[in-house]
């Protein structure tokens, strides 16, 4: 077995280990004491084989020369296999709950790293397919923890042992074992490499026929007002056909080598039964007129053949659940790889320190900026900008897309971590302050107002449960200032009508207002607002502003918003470019 | 690309007719033929492999016999020997030969199946349509099928092999000795049939439940992460966060059940194997006590119980996997299930494909239309009723009408509702005649509609295009960009109208995707333009360009206009205002 080891080792070294491996096997090691007591079991596993192979071949000689048997020998064997199925039962079930263990853990993981990068997530993607990412992908990790990982254990395990129970009856099985076990392997790395090439294009191929059925699918209302819809099925059918074809092309190469690999193991295990049968009948032609082997010896021997190769077939089998987990642990890392780095917050402490003492200025404003920036790969994504927000001040901000107006909310959320300079809330550097009892204190109005599913009511308040929670009055109070009562009457269900992620039917001017009217009801007194009024038109979002001019007096605000929706009634106007901050002019 | 497929009509013949609904049975019949040719080559695989392991048994302990009996030199050893290698070479390329047989059908059912769902999806109406339309649902249905197609892999053929088998050593159990026939029988009712059904049966619940919180788990992440700043700010995130993890621990627990499920009923089918072998042995044994051993009963061979004996480690082996397979069979029942709800009953106004093409045949013949007239007309959302307030409309050839109103005050519906495009009450007259609008493909094909938010295909540009008329040529294409100045850009593109635009036409603005479907549209060439804010985002210089355009040389008769925006088109024509 030593060849065959070191046949893997080369294999091993052979490839550079990628992160995704790297990644997989520290989540393999979380659970190393469940994977040492399944390698215990398939210890207990491989000792009840071999006991299994004397026991039955001790009976079925006695059974071929004497017609009798040993009923002792009979219950061990059978005992054996008894052994066999438990030790089977337990790897199973200590393989399973290691994978359940990792895969829950890295899911609460995901989700926790998910919540804590807040906004920055949707650098990644929507919430949808993060979601796919979270459950679907992780599970697709199931097969590699429960069964691969387990397995390539047991492909070292089983042939040594056999191996070395062999080695003291035939010398010439031994060898026939020795030979053949690195030439199936060095074939099964090739093998496995085709397939894996294989595979991957296969992979690749399916996917793109998933999109086209789902392009296709989500843009049917549109085939159909187009009567194109007999076309698109054409295409669908035609391009389903061509891929059959080109798929078993592949396919029919691909299992040509599997079924090699398996020609070599069953023609290996043919050459000892030859022997085998040959040595018993003493006609093997450097040994005629004496046998090499007891009858027992060659059942023995007969009954462990196909077990040694089984191991490595099974390897095989499984070798897609490794491709499998892989490709979905690319998906992972790369939410995991996505970060508020925390090494700036360091450096932003230690100029903190510094600033404590000089700074004094600015210990006065509600919110203050002090060269405040980011930096991304090098870039300057915020120049660094100091100014000041007073309490009750409302502050437009405006500029180019991609200037970091967002990130500045975000950062007043705290959701962004990641920059340089100081933040002063009441004169408390910001990361000294309860950032809870900070967040407490804001209202938030994205572009897309938050919604959940649920009715209008719920949504209204989401987040103000128990002593929170607005009376019927405030909630009407609320409706009627940010001018939803209007709309909501018409509702034939009132505030219980259904938001769902489709909307219903109500127009983006009505859902910001729902939010303004949120807003209003979580009686907060700073608010941030970004870009509440782009993919509105004009008149709405003149209309919308309005309202919110009227329900923000005496509120902190920081809205963003483009030249092209100019908040006319704000204290001051921002704006961000490359080169910081601009105070064009200051309003009255 | 999509030209060149379009005229190429191959008719589909699919056992799943529209109307069917999809079953398990109805699988394994879709494509009898392709099916029977992988079964019996498995079949065949499946028994040469037990009678590989028998038969060698035999082999070795009938020559060991036939050496201690002292006629080793006259044992035939060259036909058994021969028979055993060619019973290694069937089972070998046998289950090649089946996994490429079985996986070609498999590839076949997946054709078969997404365009049976594809056909479901088409009779749809389209309010409802766009209920099924959002991307994790189409994701799920995408997954659905792949689970699906794999039923005859995974679960029939293992569960005929296994069967077969059993009645294959059953035969060769009777020359040995008929009463061992008991044992065999009770076994392989417990390991074909028992087993399997109570496995699947315990754990097609949990494999539901698992479904149900799966698909349950996964909206409440997405609701609850669109949320998630509010959440956060409010302080209540934490509460929230952890009815999502309650969901992934009863998530858990069911994956607990299903895994045990498969444990026990393998170590179940384990403890069958060994009864069945304890009961043979004792059945051919008889205790001599002189001897202090037990004696094979007269009749029996030695060398053949052997096989015997072997032949059934061998099924062991084949029936170890069917627990799993039928717990499997409980997702793909599950997936199914899933799959019917798209199933509806035919709707009446769907007309078969060929009809559907003889009316567009029948089309150009057909009269223009020239005066549609709307009374109490109002069209509506089917989840919340909201729409525009009923009005009377007659519109005829040559208007221009421009609908303008409030933002919410149900313009785009109205536009939608006269597009056919959405539910709506009161009376259409079409050229005089009352017709149901909705979904009434023959008068959408008169007619040319621009929604809100038009779809723009993961394909190229051309093809994009020529979705308005597969028949265009490259200068009808170019002339159509060049009137919605698009041409320009396109032009400007490596590749031209063979761009591929990404998913959704993420890679475009949405002035371009606007535009661009309004292209695909003026290559259709219906006297009936309905636009829905076809000037949204677009700079002054744009908006008169395309003014012009469809003032002259793609001048429709009639055109309806919903937007906010001043234009041209304005000029003249008839406001309604809502």
């Amino acid at each position: 077995m030593t060849k065959s080891n070191e046949a893997k080792k080369a294999r091993r070294a052979g490839r550079v280990k990628t992160s995704e491996a790297t990644f997989l096997g520290e989540l393999a090691d979380q659970q190393s004491s469940k994977y040492r007591l399944a390698q215990g079991f398939g210890v207990l596993f491989a000792v009840s084989l071999v006991l299994q192979a004397w026991a039955l071949a001790n009976v079925f000689s006695d059974m071929a020369l004497h017609q009798s048997f040993s009923l002792s020998l009979l219950v061990i064997g059978l005992f054996a296999l008894l052994l066999r199925a438990l030790s089977n039962f337990g790897r199973e079930r200590i393989c399973a709950s290691a994978s359940r263990d990792i895969r829950y853990g890295l899911r609460s993981e995901l989700v926790s790293h998910l919540t804590k990068l807040g906004p920055a997530r949707l650098r990644i993607e929507e919430d949808a397919a993060l979601s796919t990412r979270v459950y679907e992908q992780i599970d697709a990790l199931d097969d590699f923890f429960s069964r691969y990982k387990p397995q390539v254990f047991m492909v070292t395990l089983l042939p040594c042992v056999i191996l070395l129970s062999v080695v003291s009856i035939s010398w010439i099985t031994f060898f026939v074992f020795m030979m053949t076990a690195p030439l199936v392997i060095v074939f099964m790395i090739f093998v496995g490499h085709k397939a894996a090439q294989a595979n991957r294009r296969q992979f690749s191929v399916l996917a793109m026929l998933s999109n086209q059925f789902m392009d296709l699918s989500q843009g049917l209302a549109e085939l159909k007002r187009l009567n194109k819809t007999q076309e698109a099925r054409d295409r669908l059918s035609d391009s389903a056909s061509a891929y059959q074809k080109t798929t078993m092309s592949v396919l029919i190469l691909a299992f040509l080598s599997t079924a090699t690999l398996e020609l070599f193991a069953s023609l290996s295990i043919a050459m000892i039964a030859l022997y085998l049968g040959l040595g018993l009948l003493e006609v093997l032609p450097w040994q005629v007129g004496e046998s090499p082997v007891t009858l027992t010896q060659a059942m023995f021997l007969l009954l462990l053949a196909p077990e040694f190769y089984l191991p490595l077939r099974q390897l095989g089998n499984d070798y897609h659940a490794k491709q499998k987990a892989e490709a979905a642990a690319t998906d992972l890392l790369e939410i995991l790889n996505t970060t508020l780095s925390d090494t700036t917050i360091q450096t932003a402490e230690s100029v903190m320190s510094e600033l404590i003492e000089s700074e004094v200025v600015e210990k006065e404003a509600f919110i203050g900026f002090h060269q405040l920036s980011w930096t991304e790969s090098g870039h300057h994504r915020l120049a660094p900008i100091t100014a000041q927000i007073a309490q009750g001040e409302r502050v437009w901000l405006s500029g180019e897309s991609g200037i970091g107006k967002s990130s500045l909310l975000h950062l007043l959320l705290g959701f962004e971590e990641d920059y340089q300079g100081q933040l002063f809330i009441n004169g408390q550097a910001f990361q000294n302050i309860d950032l809870s009892d900070w967040r407490s204190k804001l209202a938030w109005l994205p572009q897309t107002p938050e919604w959940v599913n649920g009715s209008i009511r719920r949504n209204l308040l989401l987040g103000l449960e128990g002593s929170q929670t607005p009376t019927d009055e405030a909630l009407q109070q609320a409706l009627e200032k940010s001018q939803c009562d209007d709309f909501i009457q018409v509702l034939p269900e009132g505030l219980d009508t259904k938001l769902t992620e489709l909307g219903s039917g109500l127009s983006g001017g009505q859902m910001q207002r729902l939010s303004i009217a949120r807003a209003l009801l979580s009686k907060t007194d700073v608010w941030l607002l970004d870009e509440p009024c782009s993919g509105l038109d004009n008149d709405t979002a003149e209309a919308v502003l309005d309202t919110l001019e009227s329900v923000s007096r005496g509120k902190t605000l920081l809205i963003v918003s483009h030249d092209t929706h100019p908040i006319t009634w704000a204290d001051k106007h921002w704006t961000l470019t490359k080169g910081g901050l601009n105070e064009p002019f200051i309003n009255q | 690309m999509s030209h060149s497929l379009i005229n190429k009509r191959s008719m589909n013949k699919s056992p799943f007719n529209k109307s069917a609904k999809l079953t398990l049975k109805g699988l394994l019949l879709a494509n009898p033929w392709g099916f029977v040719i992988p079964v019996l080559i498995g079949v065949l695989a499946s028994l040469a492999g037990v009678a590989l392991l028998g038969l060698s048994g035999w082999f070795i302990s009938a020559a060991g016999l036939a050496t201690a009996m002292g006629v080793g030199l006259v044992f035939n050893y060259l036909t058994p020997g021969a028979i055993v290698r060619g019973l290694a070479i069937l089972r070998t390329s046998g289950r090649y030969g089946e996994q490429v047989t079985a996986h070609n059908h498999l590839l076949g059912l997946l054709r078969i199946l997404r365009l049976w769902v594809w056909d479901q999806r088409v009779a749809k109406d389209s309010a409802n349509l766009h209920e099924q339309s959002r991307g994790d649902l189409l994701q799920r249905l995408v997954s659905d099928l792949d689970q699906i197609i794999r039923w005859p892999l995974v679960v029939f053929l293992p569960w005929i092999y296994a069967l077969l088998s059993y009645v294959a050593v059953a035969i060769f159990a009777y020359f040995i000795l008929p009463a061992l026939l008991w044992p065999l029988a009770i076994a392989g009712v417990f390991h074909v049939f028992i087993v399997p059904y109570i496995c699947g049966r315990f754990a097609s619940h949990a494999v539901h439940v698992g479904q149900i919180l799966g698909v349950h788990r996964r909206s409440r992440f997405v609701s609850l992460f669109s949320a998630l700043i509010t959440l956060t700010i409010r302080g209540h995130w934490k509460d929230y966060a952890e009815r999502l993890e309650q969901l992934d621990e009863r998530q858990r627990k069911s994956e607990i059940l299903i895994q045990q499920a498969v444990s026990l009923g393998r170590l179940l089918a384990y403890g069958v194997t060994i009864a069945l072998l304890a009961c043979s042995f004792y059945l051919i044994g008889s205790f001599s006590g002189e001897a202090g051993q037990w004696l094979l009963i007269d009749g029996v061979k030695g060398t053949w119980m052997i096989g015997y004996v072997l032949s059934l480690l061998a099924i062991n082996e084949l029936v170890l996997p069917l627990v799993q397979s039928f717990v499997a069979q409980g997702q793909s029942q599950v997936g199914l299930r899933r799959l019917n709800q798209l199933h509806q009953e035919p709707l009446i106004q769907e007309p078969p494909i060929r009809e559907q093409q003889a009316e567009i045949h029948a089309k150009n013949d057909s009269e223009q239309v020239i005066k549609m007239a709307f009374t109490h007309w109002r069209g509506f959302h089917a989840s919340s009723e909201m729409g525009n307030t009923a009005l009377d409309l007659l519109i005829e050839s040559g208007d221009r009408v421009w609908i303008r109103g409030e933002s919410g005050s149900g313009k785009s519906t109205l536009l939608a509702a006269i597009a056919g495009d959405c539910l709506s009450s009161g009376d259409a007259f079409i050229n005089d005649e009352k017709q149901d609008l909705y979904g009434n493909q023959a008068y959408q094909n008169k007619i040319s509609y621009l929604p809100q938010s038009p779809y723009i295909f993961q394909q190229s540009i051309g093809a994009n295009l020529r979705l308005g008329n597969s028949n265009a040529t490259d200068s009808e294409l170019w002339s159509a960009l060049d009137a919605v100045v698009l041409a320009d850009w396109v032009q400007n593109l490596p590749n031209g109208l063979d761009t591929l635009l990404s998913s959704q036409g993420r890679n475009l603005s949405g002035g371009q995707r606007k535009r661009l479907a309004l292209a695909r549209l003026l290559l259709r060439s219906s006297g009936i333009l309905l636009l829905d804010e076809p000037f949204d985002g677009l700079d002054k210089a744009t908006i008169e360009h395309i003014c012009s355009s469809l003032q002259n040389e793609y001048k429709p008769d009639i055109l309806v206009l919903v937007s906010h925006v001043e234009s041209q088109l304005g000029i003249g024509a008839r406001i309604i205002e809502l």
